[in-house]
């Protein structure tokens, strides 16, 4: 592209006025270059078969072999089903609850208003093993408090939640909700927050009900922050929680049908086997399927509604 | 438009961030970088060293410690040798006091700086993996955690033989370990690592119970026999007795605290190339690969544990619970566990079990392919003189005040020595206190080069070697690998079956009479057929 002069005289004129701005994002981008760029070239060692005498780029080629391994057996429906399926339902729970949660606390007039927030939100900051205990604290079958307490209270037979895989798909579900909603409802609460009060007060003055103006000047002014939270969880829908699949359900090999997912399935199987090169073969795969479902996710937000699309 | 492209970018970049750590973890440059250093390392000392032999005054290996220390008094500094290994609780406190003394001695012996690196047994296996595949320094190491195969697979490991490195340099090494134990651990050949020297042998399905039990429920030890290492003789038939009697007595405790080693510590199964996918159930006899799953003898366990769990003795929480088996026995609310014993073996479980604690031996002893080649220590690949840590190796299998550095720490500091040579705690120190007590002698190099606990026999190494050499059971596969990468997906499609529906029958919570079906049915389904016989024609190739 060549630049008229007037061009390039705004250009500098314009550099020169950010350079405060540049510099503070200079930490931000040096980060981003060692910690995400730098290591992009060991992205081959997905198609080597990985041997430290050589190192990376000296092993063996071997092609596509190592994503053998994710395809191999019947086990790749049943995660891949897993993964998806999970992240689907996750993106659309934890959005309604959080937007909704966030709401309540927007509406909120109460001094205890603080206190809540911090009730929500603790949960996000306990690690998954700990959650994975809390857990265990209500459906261990000696102790757990649901089989001594409710359900012996009911004259009900105790049920071996750990070895019962019905109920996994509610409690999964559940606990990750309760787990993330504090998090993601804080998000929701600024934008929230930062919507102009004077379109309520005329809202008001014009006759609109609390439920009217939640419909009609919150949800809408909201929709770019749910468009861009979900697009993020779109671009991970391949990857999942770790602790939450794996801590939670007491790593029961009886429930694997339900809670095994791709991260699961690899850490599993991979630690058995330590080996690098099909580490990165899943690493890979994940990055470049993610990376496409969030390009249609994003042509999909930019046919529907320019204005929100990411890019 | 410029905006959008680096959006992407962005984006991109953001989503690839989980391969961050497998790029660095596995970043070669400076591992190609010291590989060549050392290869050119070698050649000059190997030059040098010839040449003097020629002359006919000092041996290779005297040679290259009077070059080494001819190098330290010109530069100054000592080359630092570092063997890793992990223990329970990660670096003790004492670990550079310990390291100043094993350098001050090893200085004086050897020319070099000895370093000991203690990893927590928790983070050993990534620490280790990064350290060797970054090219950060470690010279030698223990594969107990990341695995001996799979350290020789991912080209970690130094060939020990190379230019006579062990006969020039670890003769004293070599010549302590039995020729088959040594051949046990070779890969296509090639010698990567040497055993520890210890009990290989184990002796199988051991029911251990709390002593103070026993006696509460009024059981009459005096019937048994003692076997040879001195522990009671007792039939499946005398456990299920005791397990009743001591069941009744303490209703409130819990009988069996289980854990999945039916197998591994309760027969005499070998699982070649380390995995029950394919077994010898005959390994003393035969070399046919068979599905253990299938076998009389599992069925036997699997009634057994129903019969255990119907009967109350097991916990309705086993299957989620990963304590360790002795660890529950500590804390007082369990009874009684199965493991396997070793001459010896009284004070150890004593200890971890936190109470007196009565040995039951019920199956045989048996020593299995892999018993031997389980974790041998290794030469990092890359490191910068192989010969300096030859020598450490060789002191740390030999040389009594290494050893007892590294097994115990420091006398007088840490542990005092009793007359007849055995040790105990220094005044004031116990377990919890202590400065360096690893507490990891089994996987130690050479843990009878070092004093002996007080309450073991003094002579518990060579109760230990007669133990080995006299094990009844003795795989004909000793020695025996095999590199499973091949077959990956089937192995993990394997272990997914056998998590899915070993585990509870391996704790009773399900009639053998399905469950087994279900287990066999869905490791058929996972491709156990083809595993086995890919095992069975490596074996049989390996036999040849």
């Amino acid at each position: 592209m060549k630049m008229t002069g007037k061009k390039e005289k705004n250009l500098k004129k314009r550099l020169i006025r950010y350079i405060p701005l540049y510099i503070m994002a200079l930490p931000g981008l040096l980060y981003l270059f060692v910690n995400n760029y730098m290591p992009l070239p060991g992205l081959v060692l997905a198609f080597k078969k990985y041997n430290a005498k050589k190192g990376i780029f000296g092993s063996k080629n071997v092609g596509f072999k190592n994503f053998k391994y994710l395809f191999a057996t019947k086990d790749a429906f049943v995660i891949t089903r897993n993964t998806i399926l999970y992240n689907i339902v996750f993106i659309i729970v934890n959005t309604l609850l959080a937007v909704f949660v966030a709401i309540l606390l927007a509406e909120m007039t109460s001094k205890l208003k603080r206190i809540y927030q911090i009730i929500i939100l603790l949960p996000f900051m306990i690690s998954m093993v700990i959650v994975s205990y809390l857990v265990f604290g209500f459906l261990s079958n000696d102790n757990g408090f649901i089989n001594n307490t409710i359900l012996s209270a009911l004259g009900k037979e105790p049920i071996q939640w750990y070895m019962q895989k019905q109920y996994w798909p509610f409690i999964l579900v559940f606990v990750n909700a309760w787990k993330v909603i504090g998090y993601n409802c804080i998000i929701y609460l600024s934008a929230i927050l930062g919507i102009d009060r004077s379109i309520y007060e005329s809202a008001s003055i014009d006759g609109a009900g609390k439920w009217a103006q939640v419909r009609k000047i919150t949800i809408p002014l909201l929709r770019p922050t749910i468009i861009m939270m979900t697009l993020l969880a779109v671009g991970r829908i391949f990857y999942s929680d770790f602790g939450l699949f794996y801590q939670v359900p007491q790593n029961q090999g009886a429930l694997f049908a339900v809670t095994n997912t791709i991260d699961t399935y690899v850490y599993r199987g991979l630690l058995e086997l330590g080996d690098i090169s099909m580490a990165s073969a899943a690493g890979l795969y994940q990055s470049v399927v993610g990376f496409i479902f969030i390009l249609a996710a994003n042509l999909i937000v930019r046919k529907l509604d320019p204005d929100n699309a990411l890019f | 438009m410029k905006k959008k492209a680096l959006a992407t970018l962005l984006l991109a970049a953001m989503l690839t961030t989980s391969l961050a750590g497998c790029g660095d973890a596995a970043d070669s440059t400076p591992t190609a970088g010291t590989a060549e250093k050392k290869e050119e390392a070698s050649a000059e000392t190997k030059e040098e060293a010839t040449v003097e032999t020629a002359d006919g005054e000092l041996s290779l290996a005297e040679q290259a410690i009077a070059d080494r220390k001819a190098k330290a008094q010109a530069s100054g500094e000592y080359e630092k040798v570092v063997v890793s290994f992990f223990d329970w609780t990660g670096a003790p406190a004492g670990l550079d006091r310990v390291n100043a003394k094993l350098s001050e001695y090893t200085r004086e012996k050897l020319g070099v700086d000895m370093e000991l690196l203690i990893i927590d047994a928790a983070a050993y296996t990534e620490d280790l993996k990064l350290m060797l595949s970054s090219g950060e320094q470690v010279d030698l190491f223990s594969t107990c955690g990341p695995g001996y195969m799979t350290c020789v697979n991912n080209g970690y490991t130094a060939d020990l033989e190379e230019d006579g490195l062990l006969d020039n340099y670890g003769a004293e090494l070599k010549s302590l370990i039995r020729t088959d134990y040594l051949d046990a651990c070779r890969v296509g050949g090639t010698l990567y690592g040497v055993p520890p020297i210890k009990d290989y042998a184990i002796q199988t399905a051991c029911i251990l119970i709390g002593t103070e039990y026993l006696e509460g429920a009024g059981v009459d030890l005096s019937k048994f026999e003692k076997d040879d290492l001195g522990y009671n003789k007792a039939t499946w038939d005398d456990v299920d007795e005791m397990f009743a009697a001591i069941h009744e007595a303490y209703p409130d405790k819990i009988v069996y605290s289980t854990q999945d080693n039916l197998l591994t510590q309760g027969s005499c199964v070998d699982n070649i190339a380390g995995d029950y996918f394919g077994c010898l159930l005959d390994p003393a006899n035969s070399l046919e690969v068979e599905n253990v799953y299938e076998s009389d003898l599992f069925k036997e366990w699997a009634d057994r544990a129903y019969r255990w769990n119907q009967a109350g003795y097991i916990s309705g929480d086993a299957m989620t619970d990963d304590n360790g088996a002795s660890s529950r026995i500590k804390s007082g609310a369990y009874m009684a566990m199965m493991a396997q014993a070793k001459p010896a073996y009284q004070n150890q479980i004593n200890g971890e079990c936190g109470r007196d604690m009565t040995i039951f031996d019920v199956g045989d002893a048996f020593m299995g392919s892999s018993a031997v080649s389980a974790f041998p220590w290794c030469m990092n690949q890359a490191t910068e003189d192989p010969i300096a840590a030859m020598q450490v190796l060789n002191l740390l299998y030999t040389d009594p005040v290494v050893a007892n550095l590294a097994c115990w720490g420091e006398e007088g500091v840490e542990y005092v020595v009793n007359a007849d040579t055995s040790i105990n705690w220094a005044e004031g120190v116990n377990p919890d206190n202590s400065e360096y007590y690893p507490n990891v002698l089994w996987l130690m190099p050479n843990q009878y080069a070092a004093h002996v606990w007080e309450g073991d026999p003094i002579d518990v190494g060579e109760q230990t070697a007669a133990f080995n050499d006299n094990c009844p059971v003795k795989s004909k596969a000793l020695g025996f690998t095999w590199d499973n990468s091949d077959y990956a997906a089937e192995f993990t499609a394997l272990q997914n079956a056998y998590k899915e529906f070993g585990p509870q029958i391996v704790y009773g919570f399900v009639d053998p009479e399905t469950g087994l079906k279900q287990l066999n049915d869905a490791l058929y389904a996972a491709g156990l057929q083809e595993y086995m016989d890919a095992k069975q024609e490596a074996l049989n190739e390996w036999a040849k």
